[in-house]
């Protein structure tokens, strides 16, 4: 098979992605994309990520042998990839300060940001921070109660939050709001968006600098086990944390690639965010890739505990990497996921954030006394410090003083 | 025959409104009050659930449109509804790309051609519309191309090479209903547009009063208005009470029209 070589430059991964977006932002997103091509030959912009990402972030983060729960699964020799060691927790920092850094490129003032678990707008407002620039986050006002250790950073780290009530006030809508911010605010303004989602060139460039996780990983990996690993999983909400493991192994084709995605209350609910086990393709935030929509087109609302896999949409090369068989798409309940959180906890010692621990429940669910010998990838994006009182309320736990 | 190539050449008025609001009934109701006064241009915008060019007036509309359990084919049984009787007023379709997606390109193309004029497609830019282009102008029904600010000359030249119907130059970057008006940027931008197409201009996003509209029509180079955000805006106004609503609409729509 031949080299994967995707996007094309209107940015599609097979029919998925593009840029479907109103006149106004258009010529930004050309500007974008011919500055997002310049800064990948640029040498300096390379070595002075390469720095944020080894003294700022801590990079490279650890391959960890997860011995215990690998005894407890009775499978698969199974490793953590560690990106909830990252400063800020979790994955999303190496795609805001690549961002943050071309945005000081393109000479821009002011930076605006959507989050729904509020992991995306710490590392935004922390990079802004670093750089100096303003920064005005969107949230959705029920991401806002459930996310409140983050709201508190963020405003610690002096970004301006705005909640959002439309629609079903988490994540899509939030991203609604920065785009309209982004129209009234086209000139001096940088978006930072925080998943490969959006219209081109966001999807791939979001891809791009994520792609750090997989490249350090595959290096690790062969080191410790001499080998490629068998299988790679990852949790899928836009999908950038699954898409900068998955990368860097496309071409690998003996190495089995799995999304995880929430399925909420159940794939077959309406209480669900699996959007490519229960979507189909439709076009929310300019690209074209799966969403969950009525026969009418009108996109409906997710539903998952977790708020960063919270979201009706998903990046257009998951939807791409499904359709070709590349990769293979599950869904996790809300239900599977905590007791997967709560279980990795007591065997490692270590936290996750609900969205991983979906990554973590499907491994678990699938992989119990099955595939012995062989060895796993898994991306533990983020660690669960932000999830403490959804996870405590949900367990049935008083968490307050 | 296309009733958007027979516009005036000067003062032409397009008059916005979303279907089915607030519900399908009093919205055939709006609408032939509308018709009534024999604008050039009506659009008919189809309510999406992520409307993310549109600010919070039309986000409201569309919001209560959905509500009750509106569809894509209630809204085009009720503009189909209209056509009887509307005279030299021609019909445009505005609504978001997904919406005809789910649809079926070639099924909508093939629902509305005996009804309808001409079809923006908010959030399908030049780049995007090859294949949909194709099955309109077969149809013809024209695709009208959006303008804004941030168009430069060389890329509104290359847009309007096949303009048909008219010309939407979006008066401010920002969403529907927002900005104040600058006539001499618009007149500026207008002006290079009229030397790159002999489609007519028409400015729309702000337009609000009678003030407005005689303001565009005697400082800038452009065509005519559009006005949307500032007809729906009456509603909460006049605290959604239906009557005052129509009353209210009649005065203004006699005001703007110049
Ligand atoms: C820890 C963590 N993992 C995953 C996600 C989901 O995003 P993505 O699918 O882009 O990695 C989020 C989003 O907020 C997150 O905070």
């Amino acid at each position: 098979m031949k080299k994967y070589n995707e996007p094309n430059i209107l940015g599609r991964f097979g029919d998925y992605g593009g840029m479907y977006v109103s006149e106004t932002l258009m010529p930004l997103l050309i500007d974008l994309d011919q500055s997002y091509q310049k800064i990948q030959k640029d040498k300096k912009f390379q070595k002075e990520l390469s720095d944020l990402f080894k003294n700022y972030v801590g990079r490279p983060s650890s391959l960890h042998y997860a011995k215990n729960l690998s005894a407890y699964i009775n499978g698969p020799k199974v490793y953590f990839k560690r990106d909830e060691l990252n400063h800020t927790g979790a994955h999303k920092i190496n795609n805001c300060l690549g961002q943050i850094l071309l945005a000081k490129k393109m000479g821009k003032t002011r930076i605006i940001a959507e989050t729904g678990a509020g992991q995306h707008g710490v590392a935004t407002a922390t990079v802004c921070a670093l750089f100096g620039l303003p920064c005005h986050i969107y949230m959705g006002s029920k991401d806002i109660e459930r996310q409140k250790p983050n709201v508190f950073r963020m405003k610690l780290l002096g970004a301006n939050i705005i909640p959002v009530e439309s629609g079903s006030k988490s994540l899509k809508d939030a991203m609604n709001e920065a785009l309209r911010d982004w129209i009234k605010n086209v000139r001096d303004t940088f978006y930072i968006i925080g998943s490969t989602a959006g219209p081109h060139p966001y999807p791939k460039m979001v891809r791009d600098f994520q792609s750090v996780i997989g490249r350090e990983a595959r290096e690790q990996f062969l080191k410790v086990e001499k080998k490629l690993p068998d299988y790679l999983i990852a949790c899928v909400g836009g999908g950038s944390n699954a898409m900068g493991l998955f990368y860097p192994f496309l071409n690998d084709k003996k190495v089995n690639i799995i999304g995880v995605e929430a399925a909420g209350k159940g794939p077959k609910t309406d209480q669900t965010a699996a959007t490519m086990t229960s979507g189909t393709p439709g076009i929310l935030h300019g690209s074209y890739s799966y969403v969950l929509q009525d026969n009418d087109g009108q996109i409906k609302e997710a539903h998952s505990i977790s708020a960063g896999l919270d979201y009706p949409g998903v990046g257009p090369e998951h939807s791409y990497l499904k359709d070709i068989k590349r990769a293979k798409y599950y869904g996790v309940t809300d239900k599977e996921a905590l007791s997967a959180f709560q279980l990795c906890s007591k065997l490692e010692g270590i936290i996750p954030a609900l969205e991983p621990s979906h990554a973590l429940a499907y491994l678990i669910k699938a992989f119990k006394n099955k595939q012995k010998g062989k060895t796993i990838i898994l991306n533990l994006c983020g660690r669960g410090d932000k999830d403490l009182f959804t996870a405590a309320k949900a367990i049935g736990f008083d968490a307050d003083e | 025959m296309n009733k958007l190539d027979n516009l005036p050449k000067k003062k032409i008025l397009s008059l916005f409104m979303t279907c089915g609001f607030p519900s399908l009934s009093q919205s055939k109701k709006i609408f032939q009050e509308m018709l009534s006064h024999k604008p050039n241009i009506i659009e008919f915008g189809l309510p999406f659930s992520d409307p993310m060019a549109d600010g919070p007036i039309i986000q409201e509309s569309s919001k209560i449109a959905l509500k009750s359990k509106l569809s894509t084919k209630h809204s085009l049984n009720l503009i189909k509804s209209l056509k009887k009787g509307s005279g030299n007023t021609a019909f445009v379709i505005m609504c978001y790309l997904n919406t005809i997606q789910k649809f079926g390109v070639k099924k909508f193309t093939n629902e509305i051609k005996s009804f309808v004029d001409g079809i923006i497609i908010v959030d399908l830019p030049f780049e995007e519309e090859a294949s949909i282009k194709k099955i309109l102008d077969k149809n013809n029904i024209h695709l009208i191309k959006l303008i804004s600010p941030m168009t430069n000359k060389k890329r509104s030249e290359k847009l309007l090479k096949d303009a048909k119907g008219f010309v939407y130059y979006i008066s401010a970057t920002g969403i529907t209903g927002s900005n104040k008006l600058d006539y001499s940027e618009i007149n500026k931008n207008v002006s290079l547009l009229k030397k790159q197409t002999k489609t007519p201009v028409l400015v729309g996003f702000g337009i609000k009063s009678r003030k407005d509209a005689l303001a565009i029509s005697n400082k800038t180079k452009a065509d005519g208005i559009i006005i949307g955000s500032a007809l729906i805006k009456k509603y909460f106004e006049k605290n959604m009470n239906f009557k005052k609503y129509l009353s209210s609409l009649n005065k203004f729509i006699k005001q703007v029209k110049i």
